[in-house]
């Protein structure tokens, strides 16, 4: 269903002929998203009815406040990578907020940036370092936007050790409420800047995005101060290399290791340890042992070739209870200290650093992935998709329970052939906040473009589910909130009913799409 | 392979937009941190890679038909493959052959620009798809004694490609290129009016059968005429000699090569011994067919299937083409070997560089996109501080040219021949 009356035509004038659209061949690579066969069975959701490029926060509203006065719902996107971003049918708009591209400002003194919706992680890193800071980069990878993982979305990066998670770096927010009125959170409310999320009063941080995120369903956020943190490398990391193998070298006041464990008990006490010692800077299970061949393959073809030749098992079995840690000191003698604590841990545990990431060119490697996040997508390599499960944000002993639990299901869906043998074992994850929690994802891969191993995934997904009840592991990170709500809900004290009584109060016209939320 | 092969490289799209950006690692500041003009330009996700993927899969399953935004979204991109390059750090698909198919497929159901109609007509007229005549072909080598491989042998056939032989501005390169050849004792010769097009734009513009004709034209005339070596100063050609010729599968009596490729070697075999100063700070522009797309074609048949459960592998193994293999070093080589000339970096450089603009036949159907594109290159340029931009393309060189002058800027513009040719 196209837009109906003159919505077009009003829309249009808002934004200019040339940032409207509602040609089939531009909406249809808007219905098009990430994880859709796991919602509607093909690659495509419900196209929108237009396509809305605002370009200010001015007219971000007017389309806001458009919608209203019509009665034509709208849902925002920022890099729009995920089906969470889709609209729930034709009469819906989609604003894409490509041109709300920029770095308002770095606040060196007060550690933080503020930034629209289409800034990326790598974007602001390589800015933040040129001052001595950095930014916390989701597991997604540093192609995400920070504006929409602080306000909308549930994301936890390695390096959340040190610089926490989503939920945890938004400051001031500029948010156009569903209705259009424009709320501006925190201290830039008292016209005091960005250097606060909350007060005076209440916080409505979490009315903003709760736990996962209200995902587009509470209006749209136009500008948001994300935290930075101390970053004591060089000004510009120089890259050596040609793709797809680009690395760098460890400055002298970082270190880079594998740390692995002879089982699970000893890698969780050496996580409370180093978080206790507070010596970590980027740190988590970024290769569970099934992906490590990954870093001798450059073809998903090779990578089966190192597996089944089993040139690969020796180093797999001696990452089945390891994680990655990039260690940054200020001085050398801080990096010397990090070191020597680390040490004494590793003896208290029985932990030992593989051979393989004392080489100097992995080391090069392993540095640049960890710190720039850069190749997360490799998980889409094998299989071209993957999925998670499992993972709440938790005590570290509770992350360990749910990646032995997500190994055991896993077990049964590799026999069936509908997702990557991946040795049932790839969670993924880490410590938040020197170690008060964190989570241990369960990720699978499978074949978007194949009907039997998507269905595989769906039904993965909903075994997990229960077993999460079952085993009161904790909502997962990655549940996407409209299921959520039906599955973990009524386990966690029905909060869908005050999630619907805040969506009602905020949004009396349901016009900002509810579809990945709640109604 | 046509469109329908890549049904499942459209599907495996994860619409990351990583196709939007230089691989990530090589991103170094807010301004240059786009890689795709496509994109920048249009701005709905439908003019990036990624969105191309998904419109032909739109198209296959008849979810959207033709329409001129369709066709402005295949033809409003140069086909650079920047995107190819970041999605393929990561991932094993094939953006730009998709957009290739693509392109295919729009000539073969007739969905044409006139603007491309009108290069093709030439083309098919006289063998070039600039609107000129094939008589004037030769003239940019007037009184230049150099011998001609239509009538005496020559170990080495300098081709000059048809910028060179019909943009009058750039015939001092060519005349250039053939006398330092010479000055390094090359039995060098040229085909005149004889020469053809390499086909090569065509291809990208979706008009394969002219490819096949002039490859195969090309590769048996150069073989009757013995040549050992193929020389070219176009990177659009030696992009397309590389990589496409080898396809019609015609064998290749001879090496093909890059003016600066050869020139490197031979000012590293002491053939050529630049002396004299040229004190000029540079920064060097990557043609996209002599960096990325200049890889040489490796030839792979075999078939997708699936082991350990759901990976899937190309049996046997297929080497993708990745932009790890271009010609990045050569034309810096030659550029350090001249006393006084100092080569400062771009951000986006090698097999990340920003497209000049003029490529897959966008110059021709959008002149405003290509100087656009054109003149975010020079303001990178400009910000590293050089005093002049170098590069190794006609192409390139043409569209810098008429974006400078439009907008009255004083960077100065090299091609790496004319630098030398001043330092011997």
């Amino acid at each position: 269903m196209a837009l109906t009356g003159n919505v077009y035509q009003v829309l249009e004038d808002i934004v200019g002929s040339e940032n409207i659209s509602d040609e089939p061949v531009i909406l249809d690579t808007y219905a098009f998203q990430y994880l859709a066969e796991t919602e509607t069975g093909t690659k495509f959701c419900a196209r929108p009815g237009a396509v809305v490029l605002p370009g200010s926060t001015e007219e971000v509203q007017a389309i806001v406040k458009t919608c209203n006065r019509y009665g034509v719902k709208y849902k925002a996107l920022s890099t729009g990578w995920g089906v969470w971003n889709a609209v729930s049918g034709a009469g819906t708009i989609q604003l894409d907020l490509r041109r709300m591209n920029r770095i308002l400002d770095i606040d060196e003194k007060n550690m933080y940036a503020v930034v629209e919706p289409y800034v990326i992680g790598a974007q602001l890193q390589v800015e933040a370092m040129k001052r001595g800071l950095n930014c916390h980069i989701v597991g997604a990878g540093a192609n995400f936007s920070p504006l929409a993982s602080c306000t909308s979305l549930c994301g936890h990066g390695l390096s959340g050790i040190f610089m926490g998670y989503s939920a945890r770096n938004p400051l001031a927010v500029e948010w156009v409420l569903p209705t259009g009125d424009i709320l501006r959170l925190g201290s830039l409310g008292s016209g005091a800047g960005w250097f606060c999320g909350d007060g005076p009063g209440l916080s409505l941080r979490g009315v903003m995005r709760g736990f996962l995120g209200a995902m587009g369903a509470m209006g749209v956020f136009t500008k948001c101060a994300v935290k930075l943190y101390p970053w004591h490398g060089p000004p510009v990391l120089p890259m050596q290399g040609v793709t797809p193998e680009y690395r760098t070298s460890v400055p002298d006041n970082f270190r880079f290791c594998a740390i692995a464990f002879p089982n699970w008990d000893s890698f969780a006490d050496a996580t409370y340890k180093i978080c206790e010692a507070e010596i970590g800077y980027v740190m988590g299970r970024q290769l569970p042992p099934g992906l490590v061949p990954l870093l001798l393959a450059r073809s998903s073809a090779e990578y089966a070739q190192i597996r089944q030749s089993g040139m690969a098992d020796e180093i797999m079995q001696e990452f089945k209870h390891a994680f990655l840690l990039v260690l940054a000191g200020g001085s050398l003698r801080e990096i010397e200290y990090q070191e020597k604590a680390l040490r004494e841990i590793l003896a208290e545990t029985g932990g030992w650093i593989p051979s393989l990431t004392q080489d100097p060119e992995v080391q090069k490697l392993g540095f640049s992935f960890m710190l720039k996040a850069d190749r997360q997508a490799l998980i889409f390599k094998l299989a071209c998709t993957f999925h998670t499960s499992f993972g709440a944000p938790t005590a570290w002993d509770a992350a360990v329970a749910g990646a032995k639990m997500g190994e055991k299901i896993k077990k049964k869906y590799i026999e069936k052939g509908v997702v990557v043998d991946d040795l049932a074992d790839n969670a993924w994850g880490g410590p938040y906040e020197q170690g008060r929690f964190g989570h241990l994802e369960e990720l699978f891969m499978y074949d978007p473009s194949d009907p039997e191993s998507a269905k595989g995934a769906v039904e993965y997904i909903a075994e997990a589910d229960e077993a999460v009840l079952k085993g009161s592991l904790g909502q997962p990170i990655g549940a996407l909130p409209k299921q959520a709500v039906n599955v973990y809900g009524p386990a966690c004290f029905n909060y869908q009913d005050w999630m619907r009584k805040l969506k009602r109060a905020f949004d009396p016209n349901i016009a900002s799409d509810p579809i990945s939320y709640i109604e | 392979m046509a469109l329908l092969d890549y049904r499942n490289d459209m599907q495996r799209c994860s619409r990351c937009s990583l196709c939007k950006w230089p691989p990530l690692a090589q991103i170094k500041s807010w301004r240059f941190s786009n890689v795709c003009p496509s994109m920048v330009w249009g701005n709905f996700h439908a003019y990036s890679a990624g969105g191309k993927l998904i419109a032909a899969l739109s198209l296959l399953d008849g979810r959207i038909d033709y329409s001129d935004k369709f066709l402005e979204i295949v033809y409003q991109c140069q086909m650079g493959g920047a995107c190819d390059v970041s999605c393929k750090v990561t991932r094993d698909l094939e953006p730009l052959e998709v957009m290739l198919e693509l392109r295919a497929k729009c000539v073969e159901d007739g969905q044409l620009l006139p603007a491309h109609m009108v290069m093709i007509e030439s083309l098919r007229n006289d063998d070039n798809p600039m609107g000129k005549l094939k008589a004037e072909r030769g003239k940019w080598a007037e009184g230049l004694d150099v011998k001609d491989i239509t009538r005496e042998k020559a170990d080495v056939l300098y081709f000059a490609g048809c910028r060179y032989s019909f943009d009058q501005d750039l015939w001092g390169i060519a005349r250039g290129a053939v006398t330092l050849l010479k000055k390094a004792g090359v039995d060098v010769g040229i085909s005149g009016k004889e020469e053809a097009c390499c086909g090569g734009r065509a291809y990208e513009m979706g008009y394969r059968g002219e490819l096949t004709k002039y490859a195969e034209h090309n590769i048996e005339t150069w073989n009757t005429a013995g040549v050992r070596t193929v020389v070219t100063s176009c990177s659009d050609c030696y992009g397309t000699f590389k990589y496409h010729y080898p396809k019609v599968g015609k064998t290749m009596n001879f090496e093909v090569l890059h003016i600066t490729e050869y020139l490197d070697r031979l000012i590293k075999e002491g053939k050529l011994k630049p002396t004299r100063k040229v004190p000029l700070q540079v920064t060097y522009h990557d043609p996209c067919h002599l960096g990325r797309l200049s890889e040489a074609y490796i030839p792979w048949e075999g078939v997708e299937r699936k082991v350990l459960g759901q990976i899937v592998i190309q049996d046997p193994p297929k080497e993708f083409r990745r932009g790890t293999n271009g010609i990045y070093e050569p034309p810096r080589d030659v550029l350090k070997s001249i006393p006084g000339l100092e080569l400062v970096e771009m951000e986006r450089i090698k097999e990340y560089a920003w497209c000049c603009g003029a490529g897959g036949g966008v110059k021709e159907a959008y002149p405003d996109f290509a100087l656009w594109t054109a003149k975010e290159r020079i303001e990178e340029a400009e910000a590293t501080g050089a005093e002049a931009l170098v590069t190794a393309c006609p192409w390139c060189e043409r569209n810098f040219r008429d974006a400078l002058e439009q907008d009255g800027e004083k960077m100065k513009l090299y091609n790496i021949v004319e630098l030398l040719l001043e330092a011997l």
